[in-house]
């Protein structure tokens, strides 16, 4: 005859009013520990949205830092006659530059690095223009050869200055056969299809250019490229075979970062007037668009999932506060209905210690059994409650999928119960027992034994 | 025999309702004996049960001394006083006060498991106590399934459960019929007589009263007179 048996007697005197009591309180906790799995399984329904995000981010930044960092240096355009293969002609065209002249730059301490480039436009020996008829299209111009350093430490961190390369350095490669140029290549080119045509090479065989053997390592795709005709090779080699030791078109310019390219751009054309300096500015505002137009939809993403949390937390709160609320009236009035009862334990010598611990025992037991039915009822419904109570977030604005059948069916969240939310269930429960009780059955062991005992 | 179990001098409780204040008791002296079989006399409202809560620590007297085994308890703190009423008296009340949640011999054996007996003895001496008080065969019968008179004998096995220095019973026959009132009172006076408990009755019915051996009566707040049983000490 324990007081555990006491308070189970006690529990089962007033047989409707316990039910009553277990079915209001196990309603309020299966609502407790239906929310943090609903929860959880919004966070990971909108994982592959974030996980996208993330990644549109990190591609975005990517493209940015590498390409939008990239700034071309030109000498101004210039009217030249008889210059290099144009014979007995006056031409407009961007001159040449010595690159010694511009070994300076590198102290701007905004700049990264700089990548001399040499563009160079071949007219045809006979006839001035080339002229090709590939695939239904005819190509009339001079033939362009790009001679770019094939430096390791320039290909590895600044990838986009192989015009084989898609700029944006998502789509990767632009080879259609062979493979690209690699750093330390000599005596070998990759050539357009045009090109490849117009040569009758494939790769692996060696075209003679300028009086000098190259063997083709790659095909680059038309898709892409704006220069149909055009043969790229190291830049030593470009410029053995078109008498240019020295010098290039153009330097590449890439600033450390995208907020120092105005800064380089500035201080470049302070040092050096006669350089027309391009900055990829388009490349730039396009890619900071991009970028923040992913973190916005990160933000809105993680707002949603916030506001989603706080409102299971005030759920949550005003449950814990019903709960303990309920038990605390219930146990009240239970006490004034046995104060006599109370009045009577004491004549026999009960302490205040023992009543407060079998009022306490009574709230917390009541408590404990309405968590185990909480649980029960949690487990089965859980997707119901968490549904009903909280609002669905979108994903991509989309909660509905379309079934085989063609019938279109809300997504279904994955709520699963785990043993720790049991577990936290009922430690939950007893923790508002006895936070429900504690008031009731230290008053109950105040009542004075002798006022108990007059009480009716 | 002639060793006083309690010793009250100048006794004095005084109740504060708002203004208004009510003394039922004045200065009382009472001092009773071990084996003694006492009747407190008087009219509704004397003071009788006020009395008894006083000895009994169910309340605190306003002045006085109260001794109980060579105890004064009149300025014991309540931890204390848990223990003097679980180890020195036993209660009898007018309505029974038997908790309805548990059978005959629980609600004996609670009283003992509140004073820390172990289960084999609490179990055996319940059944004997329920024995004694004429009611082998009933022990687990709920209250609301026993008679009035059998409610009251269990209580009174109760009452007897931790063998109390001094039994106190208020009206207990208050609220039987005539029959009942008999067995009960004839059964106070047998274990006052047989095993020698010290029972202090309160009661304003004179035929009660009478089958007690000191009669005393309550006025004013002072116990004004005494006169032995009229059967002078055999019942
Ligand atoms: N707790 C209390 N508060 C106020 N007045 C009380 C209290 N207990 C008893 N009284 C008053 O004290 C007087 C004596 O009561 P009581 O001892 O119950 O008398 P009796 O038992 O002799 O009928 C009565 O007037 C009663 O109203
Ligand atoms: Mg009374």
């Amino acid at each position: 005859m324990g007081i555990l048996t006491r308070a189970i007697r006690n529990i089962s005197r007033r047989k409707a009013r316990a039910l009553l009591l277990i079915v209001v309180l196990s309603l309020a906790l299966a609502i407790i520990i239906s929310l943090p799995p609903t929860i959880i399984a919004n966070q990971q329904g909108n994982q592959e949205i974030i996980n996208e995000i993330l990644r549109g981010i990190q591609e975005s930044s990517e493209s940015l830092n590498l390409t939008a960092t990239q700034i071309d240096c030109k000498l101004g355009l210039q009217f030249l006659y008889n210059q290099g293969p144009y014979k007995n002609v006056t031409m407009m065209v961007t001159p040449f530059l010595n690159i010694s002249d511009y070994a300076n730059l590198t102290s701007i301490p905004e700049i990264a690095d700089v990548i001399p480039i040499l563009s160079y436009w071949l007219p045809d020996e006979e006839n001035y223009y080339f002229n090709v008829t590939y695939n239904g299209y005819t190509y009339v111009d001079f033939m362009y050869i790009e001679g770019i350093p094939l430096e390791a430490s320039y290909i590895e961190r600044f990838p986009s200055i192989l015009p084989t390369n898609d700029w944006t350095l998502t789509a990767g490669e632009n080879i259609t056969a062979g493979r690209n140029l690699e750093a330390g290549d000599h005596g070998v080119v990759v050539l357009t299809e045009v090109a490849a045509y117009y040569f009758n090479a494939s790769v692996g065989d060696t075209i003679n250019l300028l009086e000098h053997n190259f063997t083709v390592v790659g095909i680059q795709g038309v898709g892409r490229s704006t220069l149909p005709f055009a043969v790229y090779m190291n830049l030593e080699d470009a410029q053995t075979i078109t008498n240019t030791t020295g010098q290039a078109l153009k330097l590449v310019v890439f600033a450390d970062n995208v907020e120092n390219v105005d800064t380089v751009e500035n201080k470049i054309k302070e040092q050096y007037p006669e350089l027309e300096v391009q900055t990829n500015k388009a490349m730039i505002n396009a890619a900071l668009e991009n970028k923040e137009y992913w973190e916005k939809k990160l933000q809105n993403t993680q707002a949603s999932l916030d506001n989603l949390k706080n409102t299971a937390i005030m759920q949550i709160g005003i449950v814990v506060a019903a709960q303990v609320a309920i038990i605390l009236l219930i146990m009240l009035y239970s006490v004034r209905e046995r104060t006599r009862e109370i009045g009577t334990l004491k004549a026999m010598g009960a302490s205040n210690k023992m009543i407060l611990g079998q009022f306490m025992l009574e709230g917390t037991l009541l408590s404990f059994i309405a968590g185990v039915v909480g649980i029960a009822i949690g487990t089965v419904g859980a997707s119901t409650l968490g549904n009903l109570l909280l609002p669905r977030l979108h994903r991509y604005g989309v909660d509905y999928i379309v079934t085989a059948e063609g019938q279109e069916v809300a997504v279904p969240l994955a709520i699963t119960i785990t043993p720790e939310l049991i577990l936290a269930g009922l430690g939950i429960a007893v923790l508002l027992g006895v936070l429900g009780s504690l008031y009731p059955a230290w008053r109950a062991a105040k009542i004075r034994p002798a006022e108990a005992m007059r009480h009716e | 025999m002639n060793e006083p179990v309690l010793k009250i001098e100048n006794l004095t409780k005084t109740f504060t309702l708002g203004k208004r204040k009510i003394q039922p008791l004045t200065g009382l002296d009472l001092e009773v004996k071990r084996g003694e079989f006492t009747a407190i006399m008087g009219p509704s409202g004397s003071g009788k049960t006020t009395l008894l809560n006083l000895i009994g620590c169910l309340d605190k007297p306003t002045d006085g001394k109260i001794v109980i085994d060579n105890m004064d308890i009149a300025r014991l703190p309540e931890s204390q006083l848990c223990k003097i009423r679980r180890d020195k008296i036993g209660f009898i009340f007018q309505n029974f006060n038997l908790l309805p949640y548990l059978n005959a011999r629980e609600n004996v054996e609670l009283a003992m498991e509140l004073a820390g007996k172990f289960k084999e003895q609490r179990k055996q001496r319940a059944k004997d106590l329920l024995a004694t008080v004429g009611l082998s065969g009933r022990e687990q019968h709920r209250p609301q399934h026993l008679s009035q008179g059998e409610q009251q004998r269990v209580a009174i096995a109760r009452a007897l459960a931790n063998d109390p220095a001094i039994i106190l019973a208020d009206e207990p026959t208050g609220n039987l019929d005539a029959a009942n009132k008999q067995e009960i009172v004839k059964l106070l006076a047998e274990l006052n007589q047989k095993q020698g408990a010290t029972i202090l009755m309160v009661t304003h019915d004179e035929k009660v009263a009478a089958h007690t051996r000191r009669m005393l009566f309550l006025k004013d707040g002072k116990i004004i007179d005494e006169k032995q049983g009229s059967k002078n000490g055999s019942f």
